[in-house]
């Protein structure tokens, strides 16, 4: 079977060819780094079947970030028969970087020249033929959402696979070309290498590129190798500086020649160029970056608290239905009784239109493209304070599942900056979290409830931000890497995908609702209805095992003016966050509505205040440690992610309680 | 037709950033001193305030940082930079989005009060605008005044969004 890996710059609409080619359904986003893995499908082209791979969005082949490593291991090691580089045809320039690197690998490479029509729409014309004649290698040009060009770019492929591979695409300088082929020459002698493009290895040496350098040092062979590289590295340094700059400068300099032949006409400022303008504003891009976020939160609380209210008002009948169905009063009394699980599961189900309206309002922000500059305003903040704004994306995706944000630190290229991502990713105010919290929110804010939930978002950037600050201050001090985003075009939102993604989100918060939650919340009623001293059933939650654990711990808790009732929703908030306002509801004895009634009785808002800074900091999720532990391959880490998170959470909560008593002695 | 429309933005951003500073004013005073203490700078029909500047601080930056986009964008258009488009369509954006979610937050206020009748029950609470947390505010009336604002972003909106004018 003919392997075909596809390559490109990220957000070029790769993932969207892999789907046109295989049939498969990956989820498609208009902002860079949605593909850290590679992925896999089977094509058929001419009634061949062809196995496609989807490589991670790079900008370059050096070994700088894990996707970069994971493409170029894959293209070098497993020596796929074609590489189909996607390139953006509207922004032919940087795109043409990666195309080179590949042709230096040896492999055989069709260009896939999608975009055309933004291409046009900026008024470029781009010379598909020319490109062809110019690289040598096949070039086809493709419109991946309208599946125009995907028949010849399949034709194209089966023909490629056949062909030879190409010859050199870059000459570099005379004494470079002299120092490659000499280095070529040493490597190639290695039977170990004969696998390698001994050219390639040459370029690679010269630039000092870390894997290569390794992989010779642990020949026996290597250190004469390197000792060799070395010298001619010396004597080109001398005269042209650094030598990785040099080859990359070289490598630009054709890339510019290649787009003076092939693209013609371009406007003076494009439309997206004066929006970027105003988006990223230096004094302005921040507030707009904020106001953006509070009418999200705004829209999300006022659309949903009808529909809310309705699935609240519609579980409370359904309880009362069910209330004697089996027949069997212990289990009638635990399913559907005042600390019934079905009066858990309706106080957090009633919620999901809140998180139905954040995620369609996510998703059209997304589409627009917005959520790269985002990411591209907070990288200023984020390196002033001398971080790396490769988190940023982290975060974003923190908001809607920490579990998401921790597995896409992938995309962060040192391994310091990566844990520093990961153990400060929990600390994003999730969609969990944000159920518990509009129901504390509706009740104590009314109408300021989306400016109080955007408060904590806020918080939440704050906290990561200053952990992060504190690790790279102490821990791994000194450590940088280089961000580079690349600004995907502006959209109109589509409606479609809008709905799809809100449908999808529903349908995942529906399940975790019908499993994880729904056990958690059995155990608490189990726990609630059983007698603390004869471990019998009882009705009385004063004296059930839940009781008894919530008393004995609330100590711990008494200087936050929590109840047991408290203590207890959020131990169980490990399981997942939903579980808090659940189990809240089902040891009240309320149901969702009558909740707030009850919070506003007991409490004050600077102390439910301050309980929501607590959940907001205190231990992830199960789910979200295990992905700690996954991604961090240590479990000091997820230790470390625990322990701190408790100790901030604790203090905060403390701190926000004092405060808001100091600020506010009337409430 | 460019001169008036940059002049237009300049009036709408400035009634922006007062309604927005009026607004972030009410919501730090109702913090510290209570309800009561908000000031208003509108019309009293049917004991509400038409714009009812709701005390909020972040709406406030939100209705604040508009008017600055405006206003920065007769300020860039004046001196004739093109990039004053971006900034004018960023701020009939940002407006235009509000106005839709002042109306959505009165439609969504109506549907919480009255949708036990449709059921037969009675109504959670009598609606009105003057218990409306929002009713017409800021958002809706200078999100209407901004809207002819567009006529000059036509052509923009076409490169920019293709197919969607």
């Amino acid at each position: 079977m003919i392997r075909v890996a596809l390559a490109g710059n990220p957000n070029v609409g790769k993932s969207v060819i892999f789907n046109n080619l295989t049939g498969s359904r990956q989820r498609v986003g208009n902002w860079p780094g949605k593909t850290v893995e590679k992925k896999e499908g089977i094509a058929r082209c001419n009634g061949e079947e062809i196995y496609v791979v989807d490589l991670p969005g790079t900008y370059s082949l050096t070994a700088y970030s894990i996707e970069e490593l994971i493409a170029r291991d894959y293209i070098v090691e497993e020596r796929p028969d074609v590489v189909v580089v996607v390139v953006d045809a509207s922004n032919l320039e940087r795109n043409l970087y990666l195309v080179l690197q590949v042709l230096e690998l040896g492999a055989r490479v069709v260009v896939a020249l999608n975009k055309m029509d933004l291409a046009e729409i900026s008024n470029l014309r781009v010379d598909a033929e020319k490109l062809e004649k110019v690289l040598g290698v096949p070039v086809v040009p493709t419109v991946a959402p309208r599946r125009i060009g995907m028949e010849e770019l399949c034709r194209r492929v089966l023909e490629a696979s056949r062909a030879e591979r190409p010859a050199i695409a870059v000459k570099y300088g005379r004494e470079f070309e002299d120092a490659i082929c000499r280095i070529a020459e040493l490597v190639g002698v290695e039977e170990s290498l004969r696998a390698y493009n001994a050219r390639w290895l040459a370029i690679k040496l010269l630039e000092g590129d870390s894997a290569v350098v390794q992989r010779i040092e642990s020949l026996p062979g290597g250190r004469r190798i390197l000792r060799e590289v070395g010298e001619l590295r010396r004597a080109l340094e001398e005269k042209y500086g650094d030598v990785e700059l040099a080859l990359v400068n070289e490598r630009y300099r054709l890339i510019r020649h290649i787009v003076e032949e092939v693209v013609k006409g371009e406007k003076a400022l494009k439309a997206s160029d004066a929006l970027d303008q105003a988006l990223l504003d230096k004094y302005l891009g921040i507030p707009v970056f904020i106001s953006i976020l509070w009418i999200i939160f705004q829209f999300t609380f006022i659309a949903s608290t009808p529909f809310s209210d309705i699935l609240g008002d519609l579980f409370a009948v359904l309880s009362e239905k069910l209330a004697h169905v089996t027949g069997i009063a212990h289990v009638d009394y635990l399913l559907f009784g005042e600390y019934g699980v079905l009066n858990g599961i309706g106080a957090i189900l009633s919620f999901m239109p809140l998180i139905m309206a954040l995620y369609f309002a996510m998703s059209l922000l997304e589409d627009f493209g917005y959520m790269a500059r985002a990411a591209f305003l907070m990288d200023r903040v984020m390196r002033k304070l001398g971080l790396t704004g490769r988190s940023i994306i982290p975060m974003i995706l923190g908001f809607g599942c920490n579990i998401a944000g921790v597995y896409s630190t992938r995309i962060i290229p040192t391994e310091e900056d990566r844990i520093v991502t990961i153990v400060t990713n929990p600390l994003m105010l999730c969609s969990a979290r944000l159920v518990a919290f509009a129901a504390i929110a509706a009740a104590f804010w009314g109408s300021a409830a989306g400016s109080v939930l955007l408060s904590l978002y806020i918080l939440g950037i704050l906290l990561a931000v200053l952990v992060a600050l504190a690790l790279k201050k102490t821990v791994f001090r000194g450590v940088e890497s280089p961000f580079i985003i690349e600004m995907p075009p502006y959209q109109a939102p589509s409606l479609r995908v809008a709905v799809s993604y809100m449908w999808l989100r529903a349908s995942l918060f529906f399940k975790k609702a019908g499993t994880v939650i729904l056990l958690g919340l059995l155990v608490i009623g189990l726990l609630a209805t059983t007698d603390s001293s004869t471990l019998s059933f009882t009705e009385d939650v004063e004296h059930s095992l839940v009781a008894e654990l919530g008393r004995a711990l609330q100590p711990l808790f008494s200087p936050l003016n929590w109840d047991w009732i408290l203590v207890v929703s959020a131990i169980f908030g490990f399981v997942a966050k939903e579980i808090v306002i659940g189990a809240t509801a089902m040891l009240y004895r309320v149901s969702e509505e009558e909740l707030s009634e009850v919070l506003l009785l007991r409490y004050d808002p600077v102390t439910m205040y301050a309980y929501m800074v607590f959940v907001l900091a205190y231990v992830p999720c199960v789910a979200t440690l295990a992905a700690v532990r996954h991604e961090t391959l240590s479990w000091k880490w997820t230790l470390f992610t625990v322990l701190y998170e408790v100790l901030l959470a604790y203090t905060l909560g403390l701190l926000t309680l004092l405060v808001g008593r100091a600020v506010f002695p009337g409430v | 037709m460019r001169k008036s429309i940059l002049c237009y933005s300049a009036l709408v951003g400035f009634m922006y950033a007062v309604y927005g500073l009026l607004q972030a004013y009410n919501g730090v005073a109702t913090w510290f001193l209570g309800e009561g203490s908000s000031l208003q700078l509108g019309v009293k029909l049917f004991d509400a305030y038409i714009p009812n500047a709701f005390p909020d601080p972040f709406s406030g930056l939100a209705l604040a940082t508009t008017g600055l986009m405006f206003l920065s964008a007769s300020y860039h258009g004046v001196r004739g930079f093109a990039k004053y488009k971006g900034y004018l369509f960023a701020a009939w954006l940002l407006s235009t989005v509000m106005l839709v979610l002042n109306v959505v937050e009165l439609l969504a206020s109506v549907l919480d009060a009255y949708y036990p009748l449709l059921y037969g029950g009675e109504p959670n609470y009598e609606w009105s605008l003057a218990s409306d947390a929002w009713g017409i505010a800021p958002h809706l009336l200078l999100g209407i005044l901004a809207l002819p604002v567009y006529l000059d972003l036509k052509e923009f909106v076409e490169e920019l969004l293709p197919g969607t004018r």
